[in-house]
Protein backbone atom coordinates (compact mmCIF):
# COMPACT_ATOMS: atom_id res chain seq x y z
CA UNK A 1 0.00 0.00 0.00
CA UNK A 2 1.45 3.28 -1.09
CA UNK A 3 0.02 6.78 -1.02
CA UNK A 4 -2.13 7.16 -4.13
CA UNK A 5 -2.90 10.45 -5.88
CA UNK A 6 -6.57 9.55 -5.58
CA UNK A 7 -6.53 9.67 -1.77
CA UNK A 8 -5.49 13.33 -1.85
CA UNK A 9 -8.34 14.18 -4.21
CA UNK A 10 -10.84 12.27 -2.07
CA UNK A 11 -9.67 14.16 1.03
CA UNK A 12 -9.98 17.47 -0.85
CA UNK A 13 -13.49 16.51 -1.94
CA UNK A 14 -14.55 15.63 1.61
CA UNK A 15 -13.19 18.88 3.04
CA UNK A 16 -14.78 20.88 0.21
CA UNK A 17 -18.16 19.25 0.89
CA UNK A 18 -17.91 20.01 4.61
CA UNK A 19 -16.92 23.61 3.83
CA UNK A 20 -19.84 23.99 1.44
CA UNK A 21 -22.26 22.61 4.04
CA UNK A 22 -20.89 25.00 6.68
CA UNK A 23 -21.12 27.97 4.31
CA UNK A 24 -24.64 27.25 3.11
CA UNK A 25 -26.45 25.82 6.10
CA UNK A 26 -25.03 27.57 9.17
CA UNK A 27 -26.76 30.79 10.20
CA UNK A 28 -24.00 32.59 12.08
CA UNK A 29 -22.19 34.82 9.59
CA UNK A 30 -18.76 33.94 10.98
CA UNK A 31 -19.40 30.29 10.22
CA UNK A 32 -20.34 31.25 6.68
CA UNK A 33 -16.94 32.94 6.26
CA UNK A 34 -15.16 29.99 7.87
CA UNK A 35 -16.92 27.59 5.50
CA UNK A 36 -15.69 29.59 2.52
CA UNK A 37 -12.14 29.46 3.89
CA UNK A 38 -12.42 25.69 4.37
CA UNK A 39 -13.60 25.21 0.79
CA UNK A 40 -10.71 27.38 -0.49
CA UNK A 41 -8.28 25.23 1.49
CA UNK A 42 -9.67 22.10 -0.13
CA UNK A 43 -9.24 23.62 -3.58
CA UNK A 44 -5.58 24.42 -2.81
CA UNK A 45 -5.05 20.83 -1.68
CA UNK A 46 -6.58 19.61 -4.92
CA UNK A 47 -4.23 21.89 -6.90
CA UNK A 48 -1.17 20.43 -5.17
CA UNK A 49 -2.45 16.90 -5.50
CA UNK A 50 -2.96 17.26 -9.24
CA UNK A 51 0.37 19.05 -9.65
CA UNK A 52 2.13 15.97 -8.32
CA UNK A 53 0.68 13.89 -11.14
CA UNK A 54 2.39 16.02 -13.78
CA UNK A 55 5.94 15.51 -15.06
CA UNK A 56 8.91 17.66 -14.10
CA UNK A 57 8.52 21.23 -15.39
CA UNK A 58 4.73 21.25 -15.47
CA UNK A 59 4.48 20.29 -11.80
CA UNK A 60 5.94 23.64 -10.70
CA UNK A 61 2.87 25.46 -12.04
CA UNK A 62 0.52 23.62 -9.71
CA UNK A 63 2.66 24.62 -6.75
CA UNK A 64 2.86 28.32 -7.68
CA UNK A 65 -0.83 28.88 -8.44
CA UNK A 66 -1.94 27.97 -4.85
CA UNK A 67 0.31 30.77 -3.58
CA UNK A 68 -1.77 33.26 -5.57
CA UNK A 69 -4.96 31.60 -4.44
CA UNK A 70 -3.88 31.93 -0.79
CA UNK A 71 -3.10 35.62 -1.28
CA UNK A 72 -6.48 36.25 -2.94
CA UNK A 73 -8.13 34.42 -0.02
CA UNK A 74 -6.34 36.81 2.35
CA UNK A 75 -7.75 39.81 0.46
CA UNK A 76 -11.20 38.20 0.45
CA UNK A 77 -11.14 37.61 4.21
CA UNK A 78 -10.02 41.20 4.80
CA UNK A 79 -12.86 42.76 2.77
CA UNK A 80 -15.41 40.18 3.96
CA UNK A 81 -14.75 40.86 7.63
CA UNK A 82 -14.91 44.62 7.03
CA UNK A 83 -18.33 44.12 5.44
CA UNK A 84 -19.43 42.02 8.42
CA UNK A 85 -18.41 44.84 10.76
CA UNK A 86 -20.32 47.33 8.58
CA UNK A 87 -23.53 45.25 8.49
CA UNK A 88 -23.24 44.45 12.19
CA UNK A 89 -23.43 48.18 12.98
CA UNK A 90 -26.80 48.41 11.22
CA UNK A 91 -28.37 45.15 12.34
CA UNK A 92 -26.78 44.45 15.74
CA UNK A 93 -26.87 40.74 14.95
CA UNK A 94 -24.58 38.05 13.58
CA UNK A 95 -27.45 35.89 12.30
CA UNK A 96 -27.22 35.85 8.52
CA UNK A 97 -31.03 35.57 8.23
CA UNK A 98 -31.41 39.11 9.54
CA UNK A 99 -29.25 40.40 6.71
CA UNK A 100 -31.87 39.61 4.07
CA UNK A 101 -33.07 43.19 3.79
CA UNK A 102 -30.64 45.06 1.55
CA UNK A 103 -31.87 48.56 2.32
CA UNK A 104 -28.99 50.55 3.78
CA UNK B 1 3.96 2.88 3.51
CA UNK B 2 5.13 5.41 6.07
CA UNK B 3 3.84 8.22 3.85
CA UNK B 4 0.43 6.57 3.78
CA UNK B 5 0.32 6.34 7.58
CA UNK B 6 1.28 10.01 7.94
CA UNK B 7 -1.31 10.94 5.33
CA UNK B 8 -4.08 9.00 7.08
CA UNK B 9 -3.30 10.54 10.46
CA UNK B 10 -3.20 14.08 9.03
CA UNK B 11 -6.34 13.47 6.97
CA UNK B 12 -8.26 12.24 10.01
CA UNK B 13 -7.20 15.33 11.97
CA UNK B 14 -8.16 17.63 9.07
CA UNK B 15 -11.58 16.06 8.47
CA UNK B 16 -12.32 15.75 12.18
CA UNK B 17 -11.60 19.39 12.89
CA UNK B 18 -13.61 20.38 9.79
CA UNK B 19 -16.56 18.48 11.28
CA UNK B 20 -15.91 20.34 14.54
CA UNK B 21 -16.28 23.61 12.59
CA UNK B 22 -19.63 22.36 11.32
CA UNK B 23 -20.95 21.31 14.72
CA UNK B 24 -19.49 23.84 17.16
CA UNK B 25 -21.86 26.38 18.60
CA UNK B 26 -19.47 29.17 19.58
CA UNK B 27 -17.67 30.81 16.61
CA UNK B 28 -14.41 30.99 18.56
CA UNK B 29 -14.32 27.21 18.97
CA UNK B 30 -15.07 26.94 15.27
CA UNK B 31 -12.17 29.26 14.45
CA UNK B 32 -9.75 27.24 16.62
CA UNK B 33 -10.85 23.98 14.96
CA UNK B 34 -10.30 25.65 11.60
CA UNK B 35 -6.72 26.51 12.64
CA UNK B 36 -6.11 22.84 13.50
CA UNK B 37 -7.52 21.80 10.12
CA UNK B 38 -5.29 24.29 8.28
CA UNK B 39 -2.14 23.22 10.14
CA UNK B 40 -2.76 19.56 9.31
CA UNK B 41 -3.35 20.52 5.67
CA UNK B 42 0.03 22.27 5.78
CA UNK B 43 1.49 18.98 6.98
CA UNK B 44 -0.07 17.23 3.99
CA UNK B 45 1.51 19.82 1.67
CA UNK B 46 4.89 19.04 3.18
CA UNK B 47 4.21 15.32 2.81
CA UNK B 48 3.32 15.72 -0.86
CA UNK B 49 6.56 17.59 -1.48
CA UNK B 50 5.64 21.27 -1.40
CA UNK B 51 7.23 22.49 1.85
CA UNK B 52 7.20 26.15 0.81
CA UNK B 53 3.45 26.03 0.25
CA UNK B 54 2.99 24.40 3.64
CA UNK B 55 4.93 27.19 5.35
CA UNK B 56 2.92 29.83 3.46
CA UNK B 57 -0.27 28.03 4.50
CA UNK B 58 0.73 28.22 8.17
CA UNK B 59 1.90 31.85 7.94
CA UNK B 60 -0.94 33.31 5.87
CA UNK B 61 -3.92 31.08 6.61
CA UNK B 62 -3.40 29.79 10.13
CA UNK B 63 -1.56 32.95 11.13
CA UNK B 64 -2.88 36.05 9.43
CA UNK B 65 -6.38 35.20 8.21
CA UNK B 66 -7.44 33.28 11.29
CA UNK B 67 -5.96 35.96 13.55
CA UNK B 68 -8.12 38.53 11.75
CA UNK B 69 -11.21 36.31 12.01
CA UNK B 70 -10.66 35.57 15.70
CA UNK B 71 -10.07 39.25 16.40
CA UNK B 72 -13.34 40.25 14.70
CA UNK B 73 -15.27 37.46 16.46
CA UNK B 74 -14.02 38.69 19.82
CA UNK B 75 -14.62 42.38 19.01
CA UNK B 76 -18.16 41.85 17.72
CA UNK B 77 -19.08 39.25 20.35
CA UNK B 78 -19.92 36.71 17.69
CA UNK B 79 -21.63 34.35 20.13
CA UNK B 80 -24.51 36.67 20.92
CA UNK B 81 -26.94 34.77 18.70
CA UNK B 82 -25.68 31.35 19.74
CA UNK B 83 -29.05 30.42 21.24
CA UNK B 84 -30.84 30.54 17.91
CA UNK B 85 -30.87 27.10 16.29
CA UNK B 86 -27.74 26.34 14.29
CA UNK B 87 -29.61 24.82 11.37
CA UNK B 88 -33.02 25.64 9.95
CA UNK B 89 -35.42 23.79 7.67
CA UNK B 90 -33.49 24.75 4.53
CA UNK B 91 -30.52 22.76 5.85
CA UNK B 92 -32.59 19.59 5.59
CA UNK B 93 -32.50 20.01 1.83
CA UNK B 94 -29.08 21.62 1.48
CA UNK B 95 -27.04 19.01 3.34
CA UNK B 96 -28.32 15.96 1.37
CA UNK B 97 -27.90 17.94 -1.85
CA UNK B 98 -24.24 18.70 -1.09
CA UNK B 99 -23.65 15.09 -0.01
CA UNK B 100 -25.18 13.74 -3.24
CA UNK B 101 -23.07 16.18 -5.26
CA UNK B 102 -19.92 15.07 -3.42
CA UNK B 103 -20.89 11.44 -3.99
CA UNK B 104 -21.30 11.99 -7.72
CA UNK B 105 -17.99 13.84 -8.03
CA UNK B 106 -16.27 11.17 -5.96
CA UNK B 107 -17.74 8.45 -8.17
CA UNK B 108 -16.38 10.21 -11.24
CA UNK B 109 -13.06 10.77 -9.46
CA UNK B 110 -12.33 7.19 -8.42
CA UNK B 111 -12.87 6.01 -12.00
CA UNK B 112 -10.34 8.46 -13.46
CA UNK B 113 -6.81 7.14 -13.95
CA UNK B 114 -4.53 9.55 -12.08
CA UNK B 115 -1.27 8.54 -10.47
CA UNK B 116 1.71 10.30 -8.97
CA UNK B 117 4.46 11.05 -11.46
CA UNK B 118 7.87 9.96 -10.22
CA UNK B 119 9.61 12.89 -11.96
CA UNK B 120 7.81 15.75 -10.20
CA UNK B 121 9.97 18.53 -8.86
CA UNK B 122 9.93 19.10 -5.10
CA UNK B 123 8.53 22.62 -4.55
CA UNK B 124 11.31 23.83 -2.31
CA UNK B 125 11.94 27.50 -1.53
CA UNK B 126 14.71 27.78 -4.12
CA UNK B 127 12.71 26.28 -7.00
CA UNK B 128 9.51 28.14 -6.14
CA UNK B 129 11.18 31.52 -5.81
CA UNK B 130 13.19 30.94 -8.98
CA UNK B 131 9.96 30.26 -10.90
CA UNK B 132 8.05 33.07 -9.24
CA UNK B 133 10.64 35.78 -9.88
CA UNK B 134 11.83 34.66 -13.29
CA UNK B 135 11.97 38.02 -15.08
CA UNK B 136 13.35 36.60 -18.30
CA UNK B 137 11.32 37.47 -21.36
CA UNK B 138 10.86 33.81 -22.23
CA UNK B 139 9.97 32.88 -18.65
CA UNK B 140 6.52 32.09 -17.25
CA UNK B 141 5.93 35.70 -16.19
CA UNK B 142 4.61 35.06 -12.71
CA UNK B 143 6.30 38.21 -11.43
CA UNK B 144 3.65 40.35 -13.20
CA UNK B 145 0.93 38.43 -11.34
CA UNK B 146 2.92 38.96 -8.16
CA UNK B 147 2.90 42.74 -8.67
CA UNK B 148 -0.83 42.68 -9.46
CA UNK B 149 -1.35 40.73 -6.25
CA UNK B 150 0.45 43.42 -4.28
CA UNK B 151 -1.91 46.05 -5.73
CA UNK B 152 -4.89 43.79 -4.95
CA UNK B 153 -3.87 43.38 -1.31
CA UNK B 154 -3.28 47.12 -0.98
CA UNK B 155 -6.70 47.93 -2.43
CA UNK B 156 -8.33 45.30 -0.20
CA UNK B 157 -6.72 46.95 2.83
CA UNK B 158 -7.93 50.37 1.71
CA UNK B 159 -11.43 49.04 1.09
CA UNK B 160 -11.51 47.38 4.51
CA UNK B 161 -10.47 50.60 6.25
CA UNK B 162 -13.05 52.62 4.29
CA UNK B 163 -15.82 50.12 5.03
CA UNK B 164 -15.14 49.52 8.69
CA UNK B 165 -14.55 53.11 9.75
CA UNK B 166 -17.73 54.97 10.60
CA UNK B 167 -17.29 58.35 8.96
CA UNK B 168 -13.90 59.26 7.70
CA UNK B 169 -12.46 62.26 9.46
CA UNK B 170 -15.68 63.70 10.87
CA UNK B 171 -15.86 65.03 14.42
CA UNK B 172 -18.70 62.62 15.17
CA UNK B 173 -16.64 59.55 14.40
CA UNK B 174 -13.78 60.73 16.55
CA UNK B 175 -16.16 61.31 19.47
CA UNK B 176 -17.80 57.93 19.27
CA UNK B 177 -14.58 56.08 18.66
CA UNK B 178 -13.99 55.50 22.33
CA UNK B 179 -17.24 53.60 22.73
CA UNK B 180 -16.36 50.87 20.26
Amino acid sequence: MELQAMYVQILALVIFAIGLIVAVSRRNVFFVLMGVELALNAVNLSFVGFAKTLPAEASIVGQVVPLFSIAVAAAEACVGLAMVILIFRNRESVDADTYSNMKG
Amino acid sequence: MLALIYFIVLAIIAVGSAVCVLLSRHPLYGALSLVVSMVSLAGIYGLLGSPFLGVVQIMVYAGAIMMLLTFVIMVLNGARDSHTPMFDKVSLFVIPAVLVLAGLVGFALVRSPIAFDAATIRGSVAITSKTLFDVAQTGPGYFVLFEVLGVLLLSAMGAAVLLAKKRLGSVDSEKTEGKH
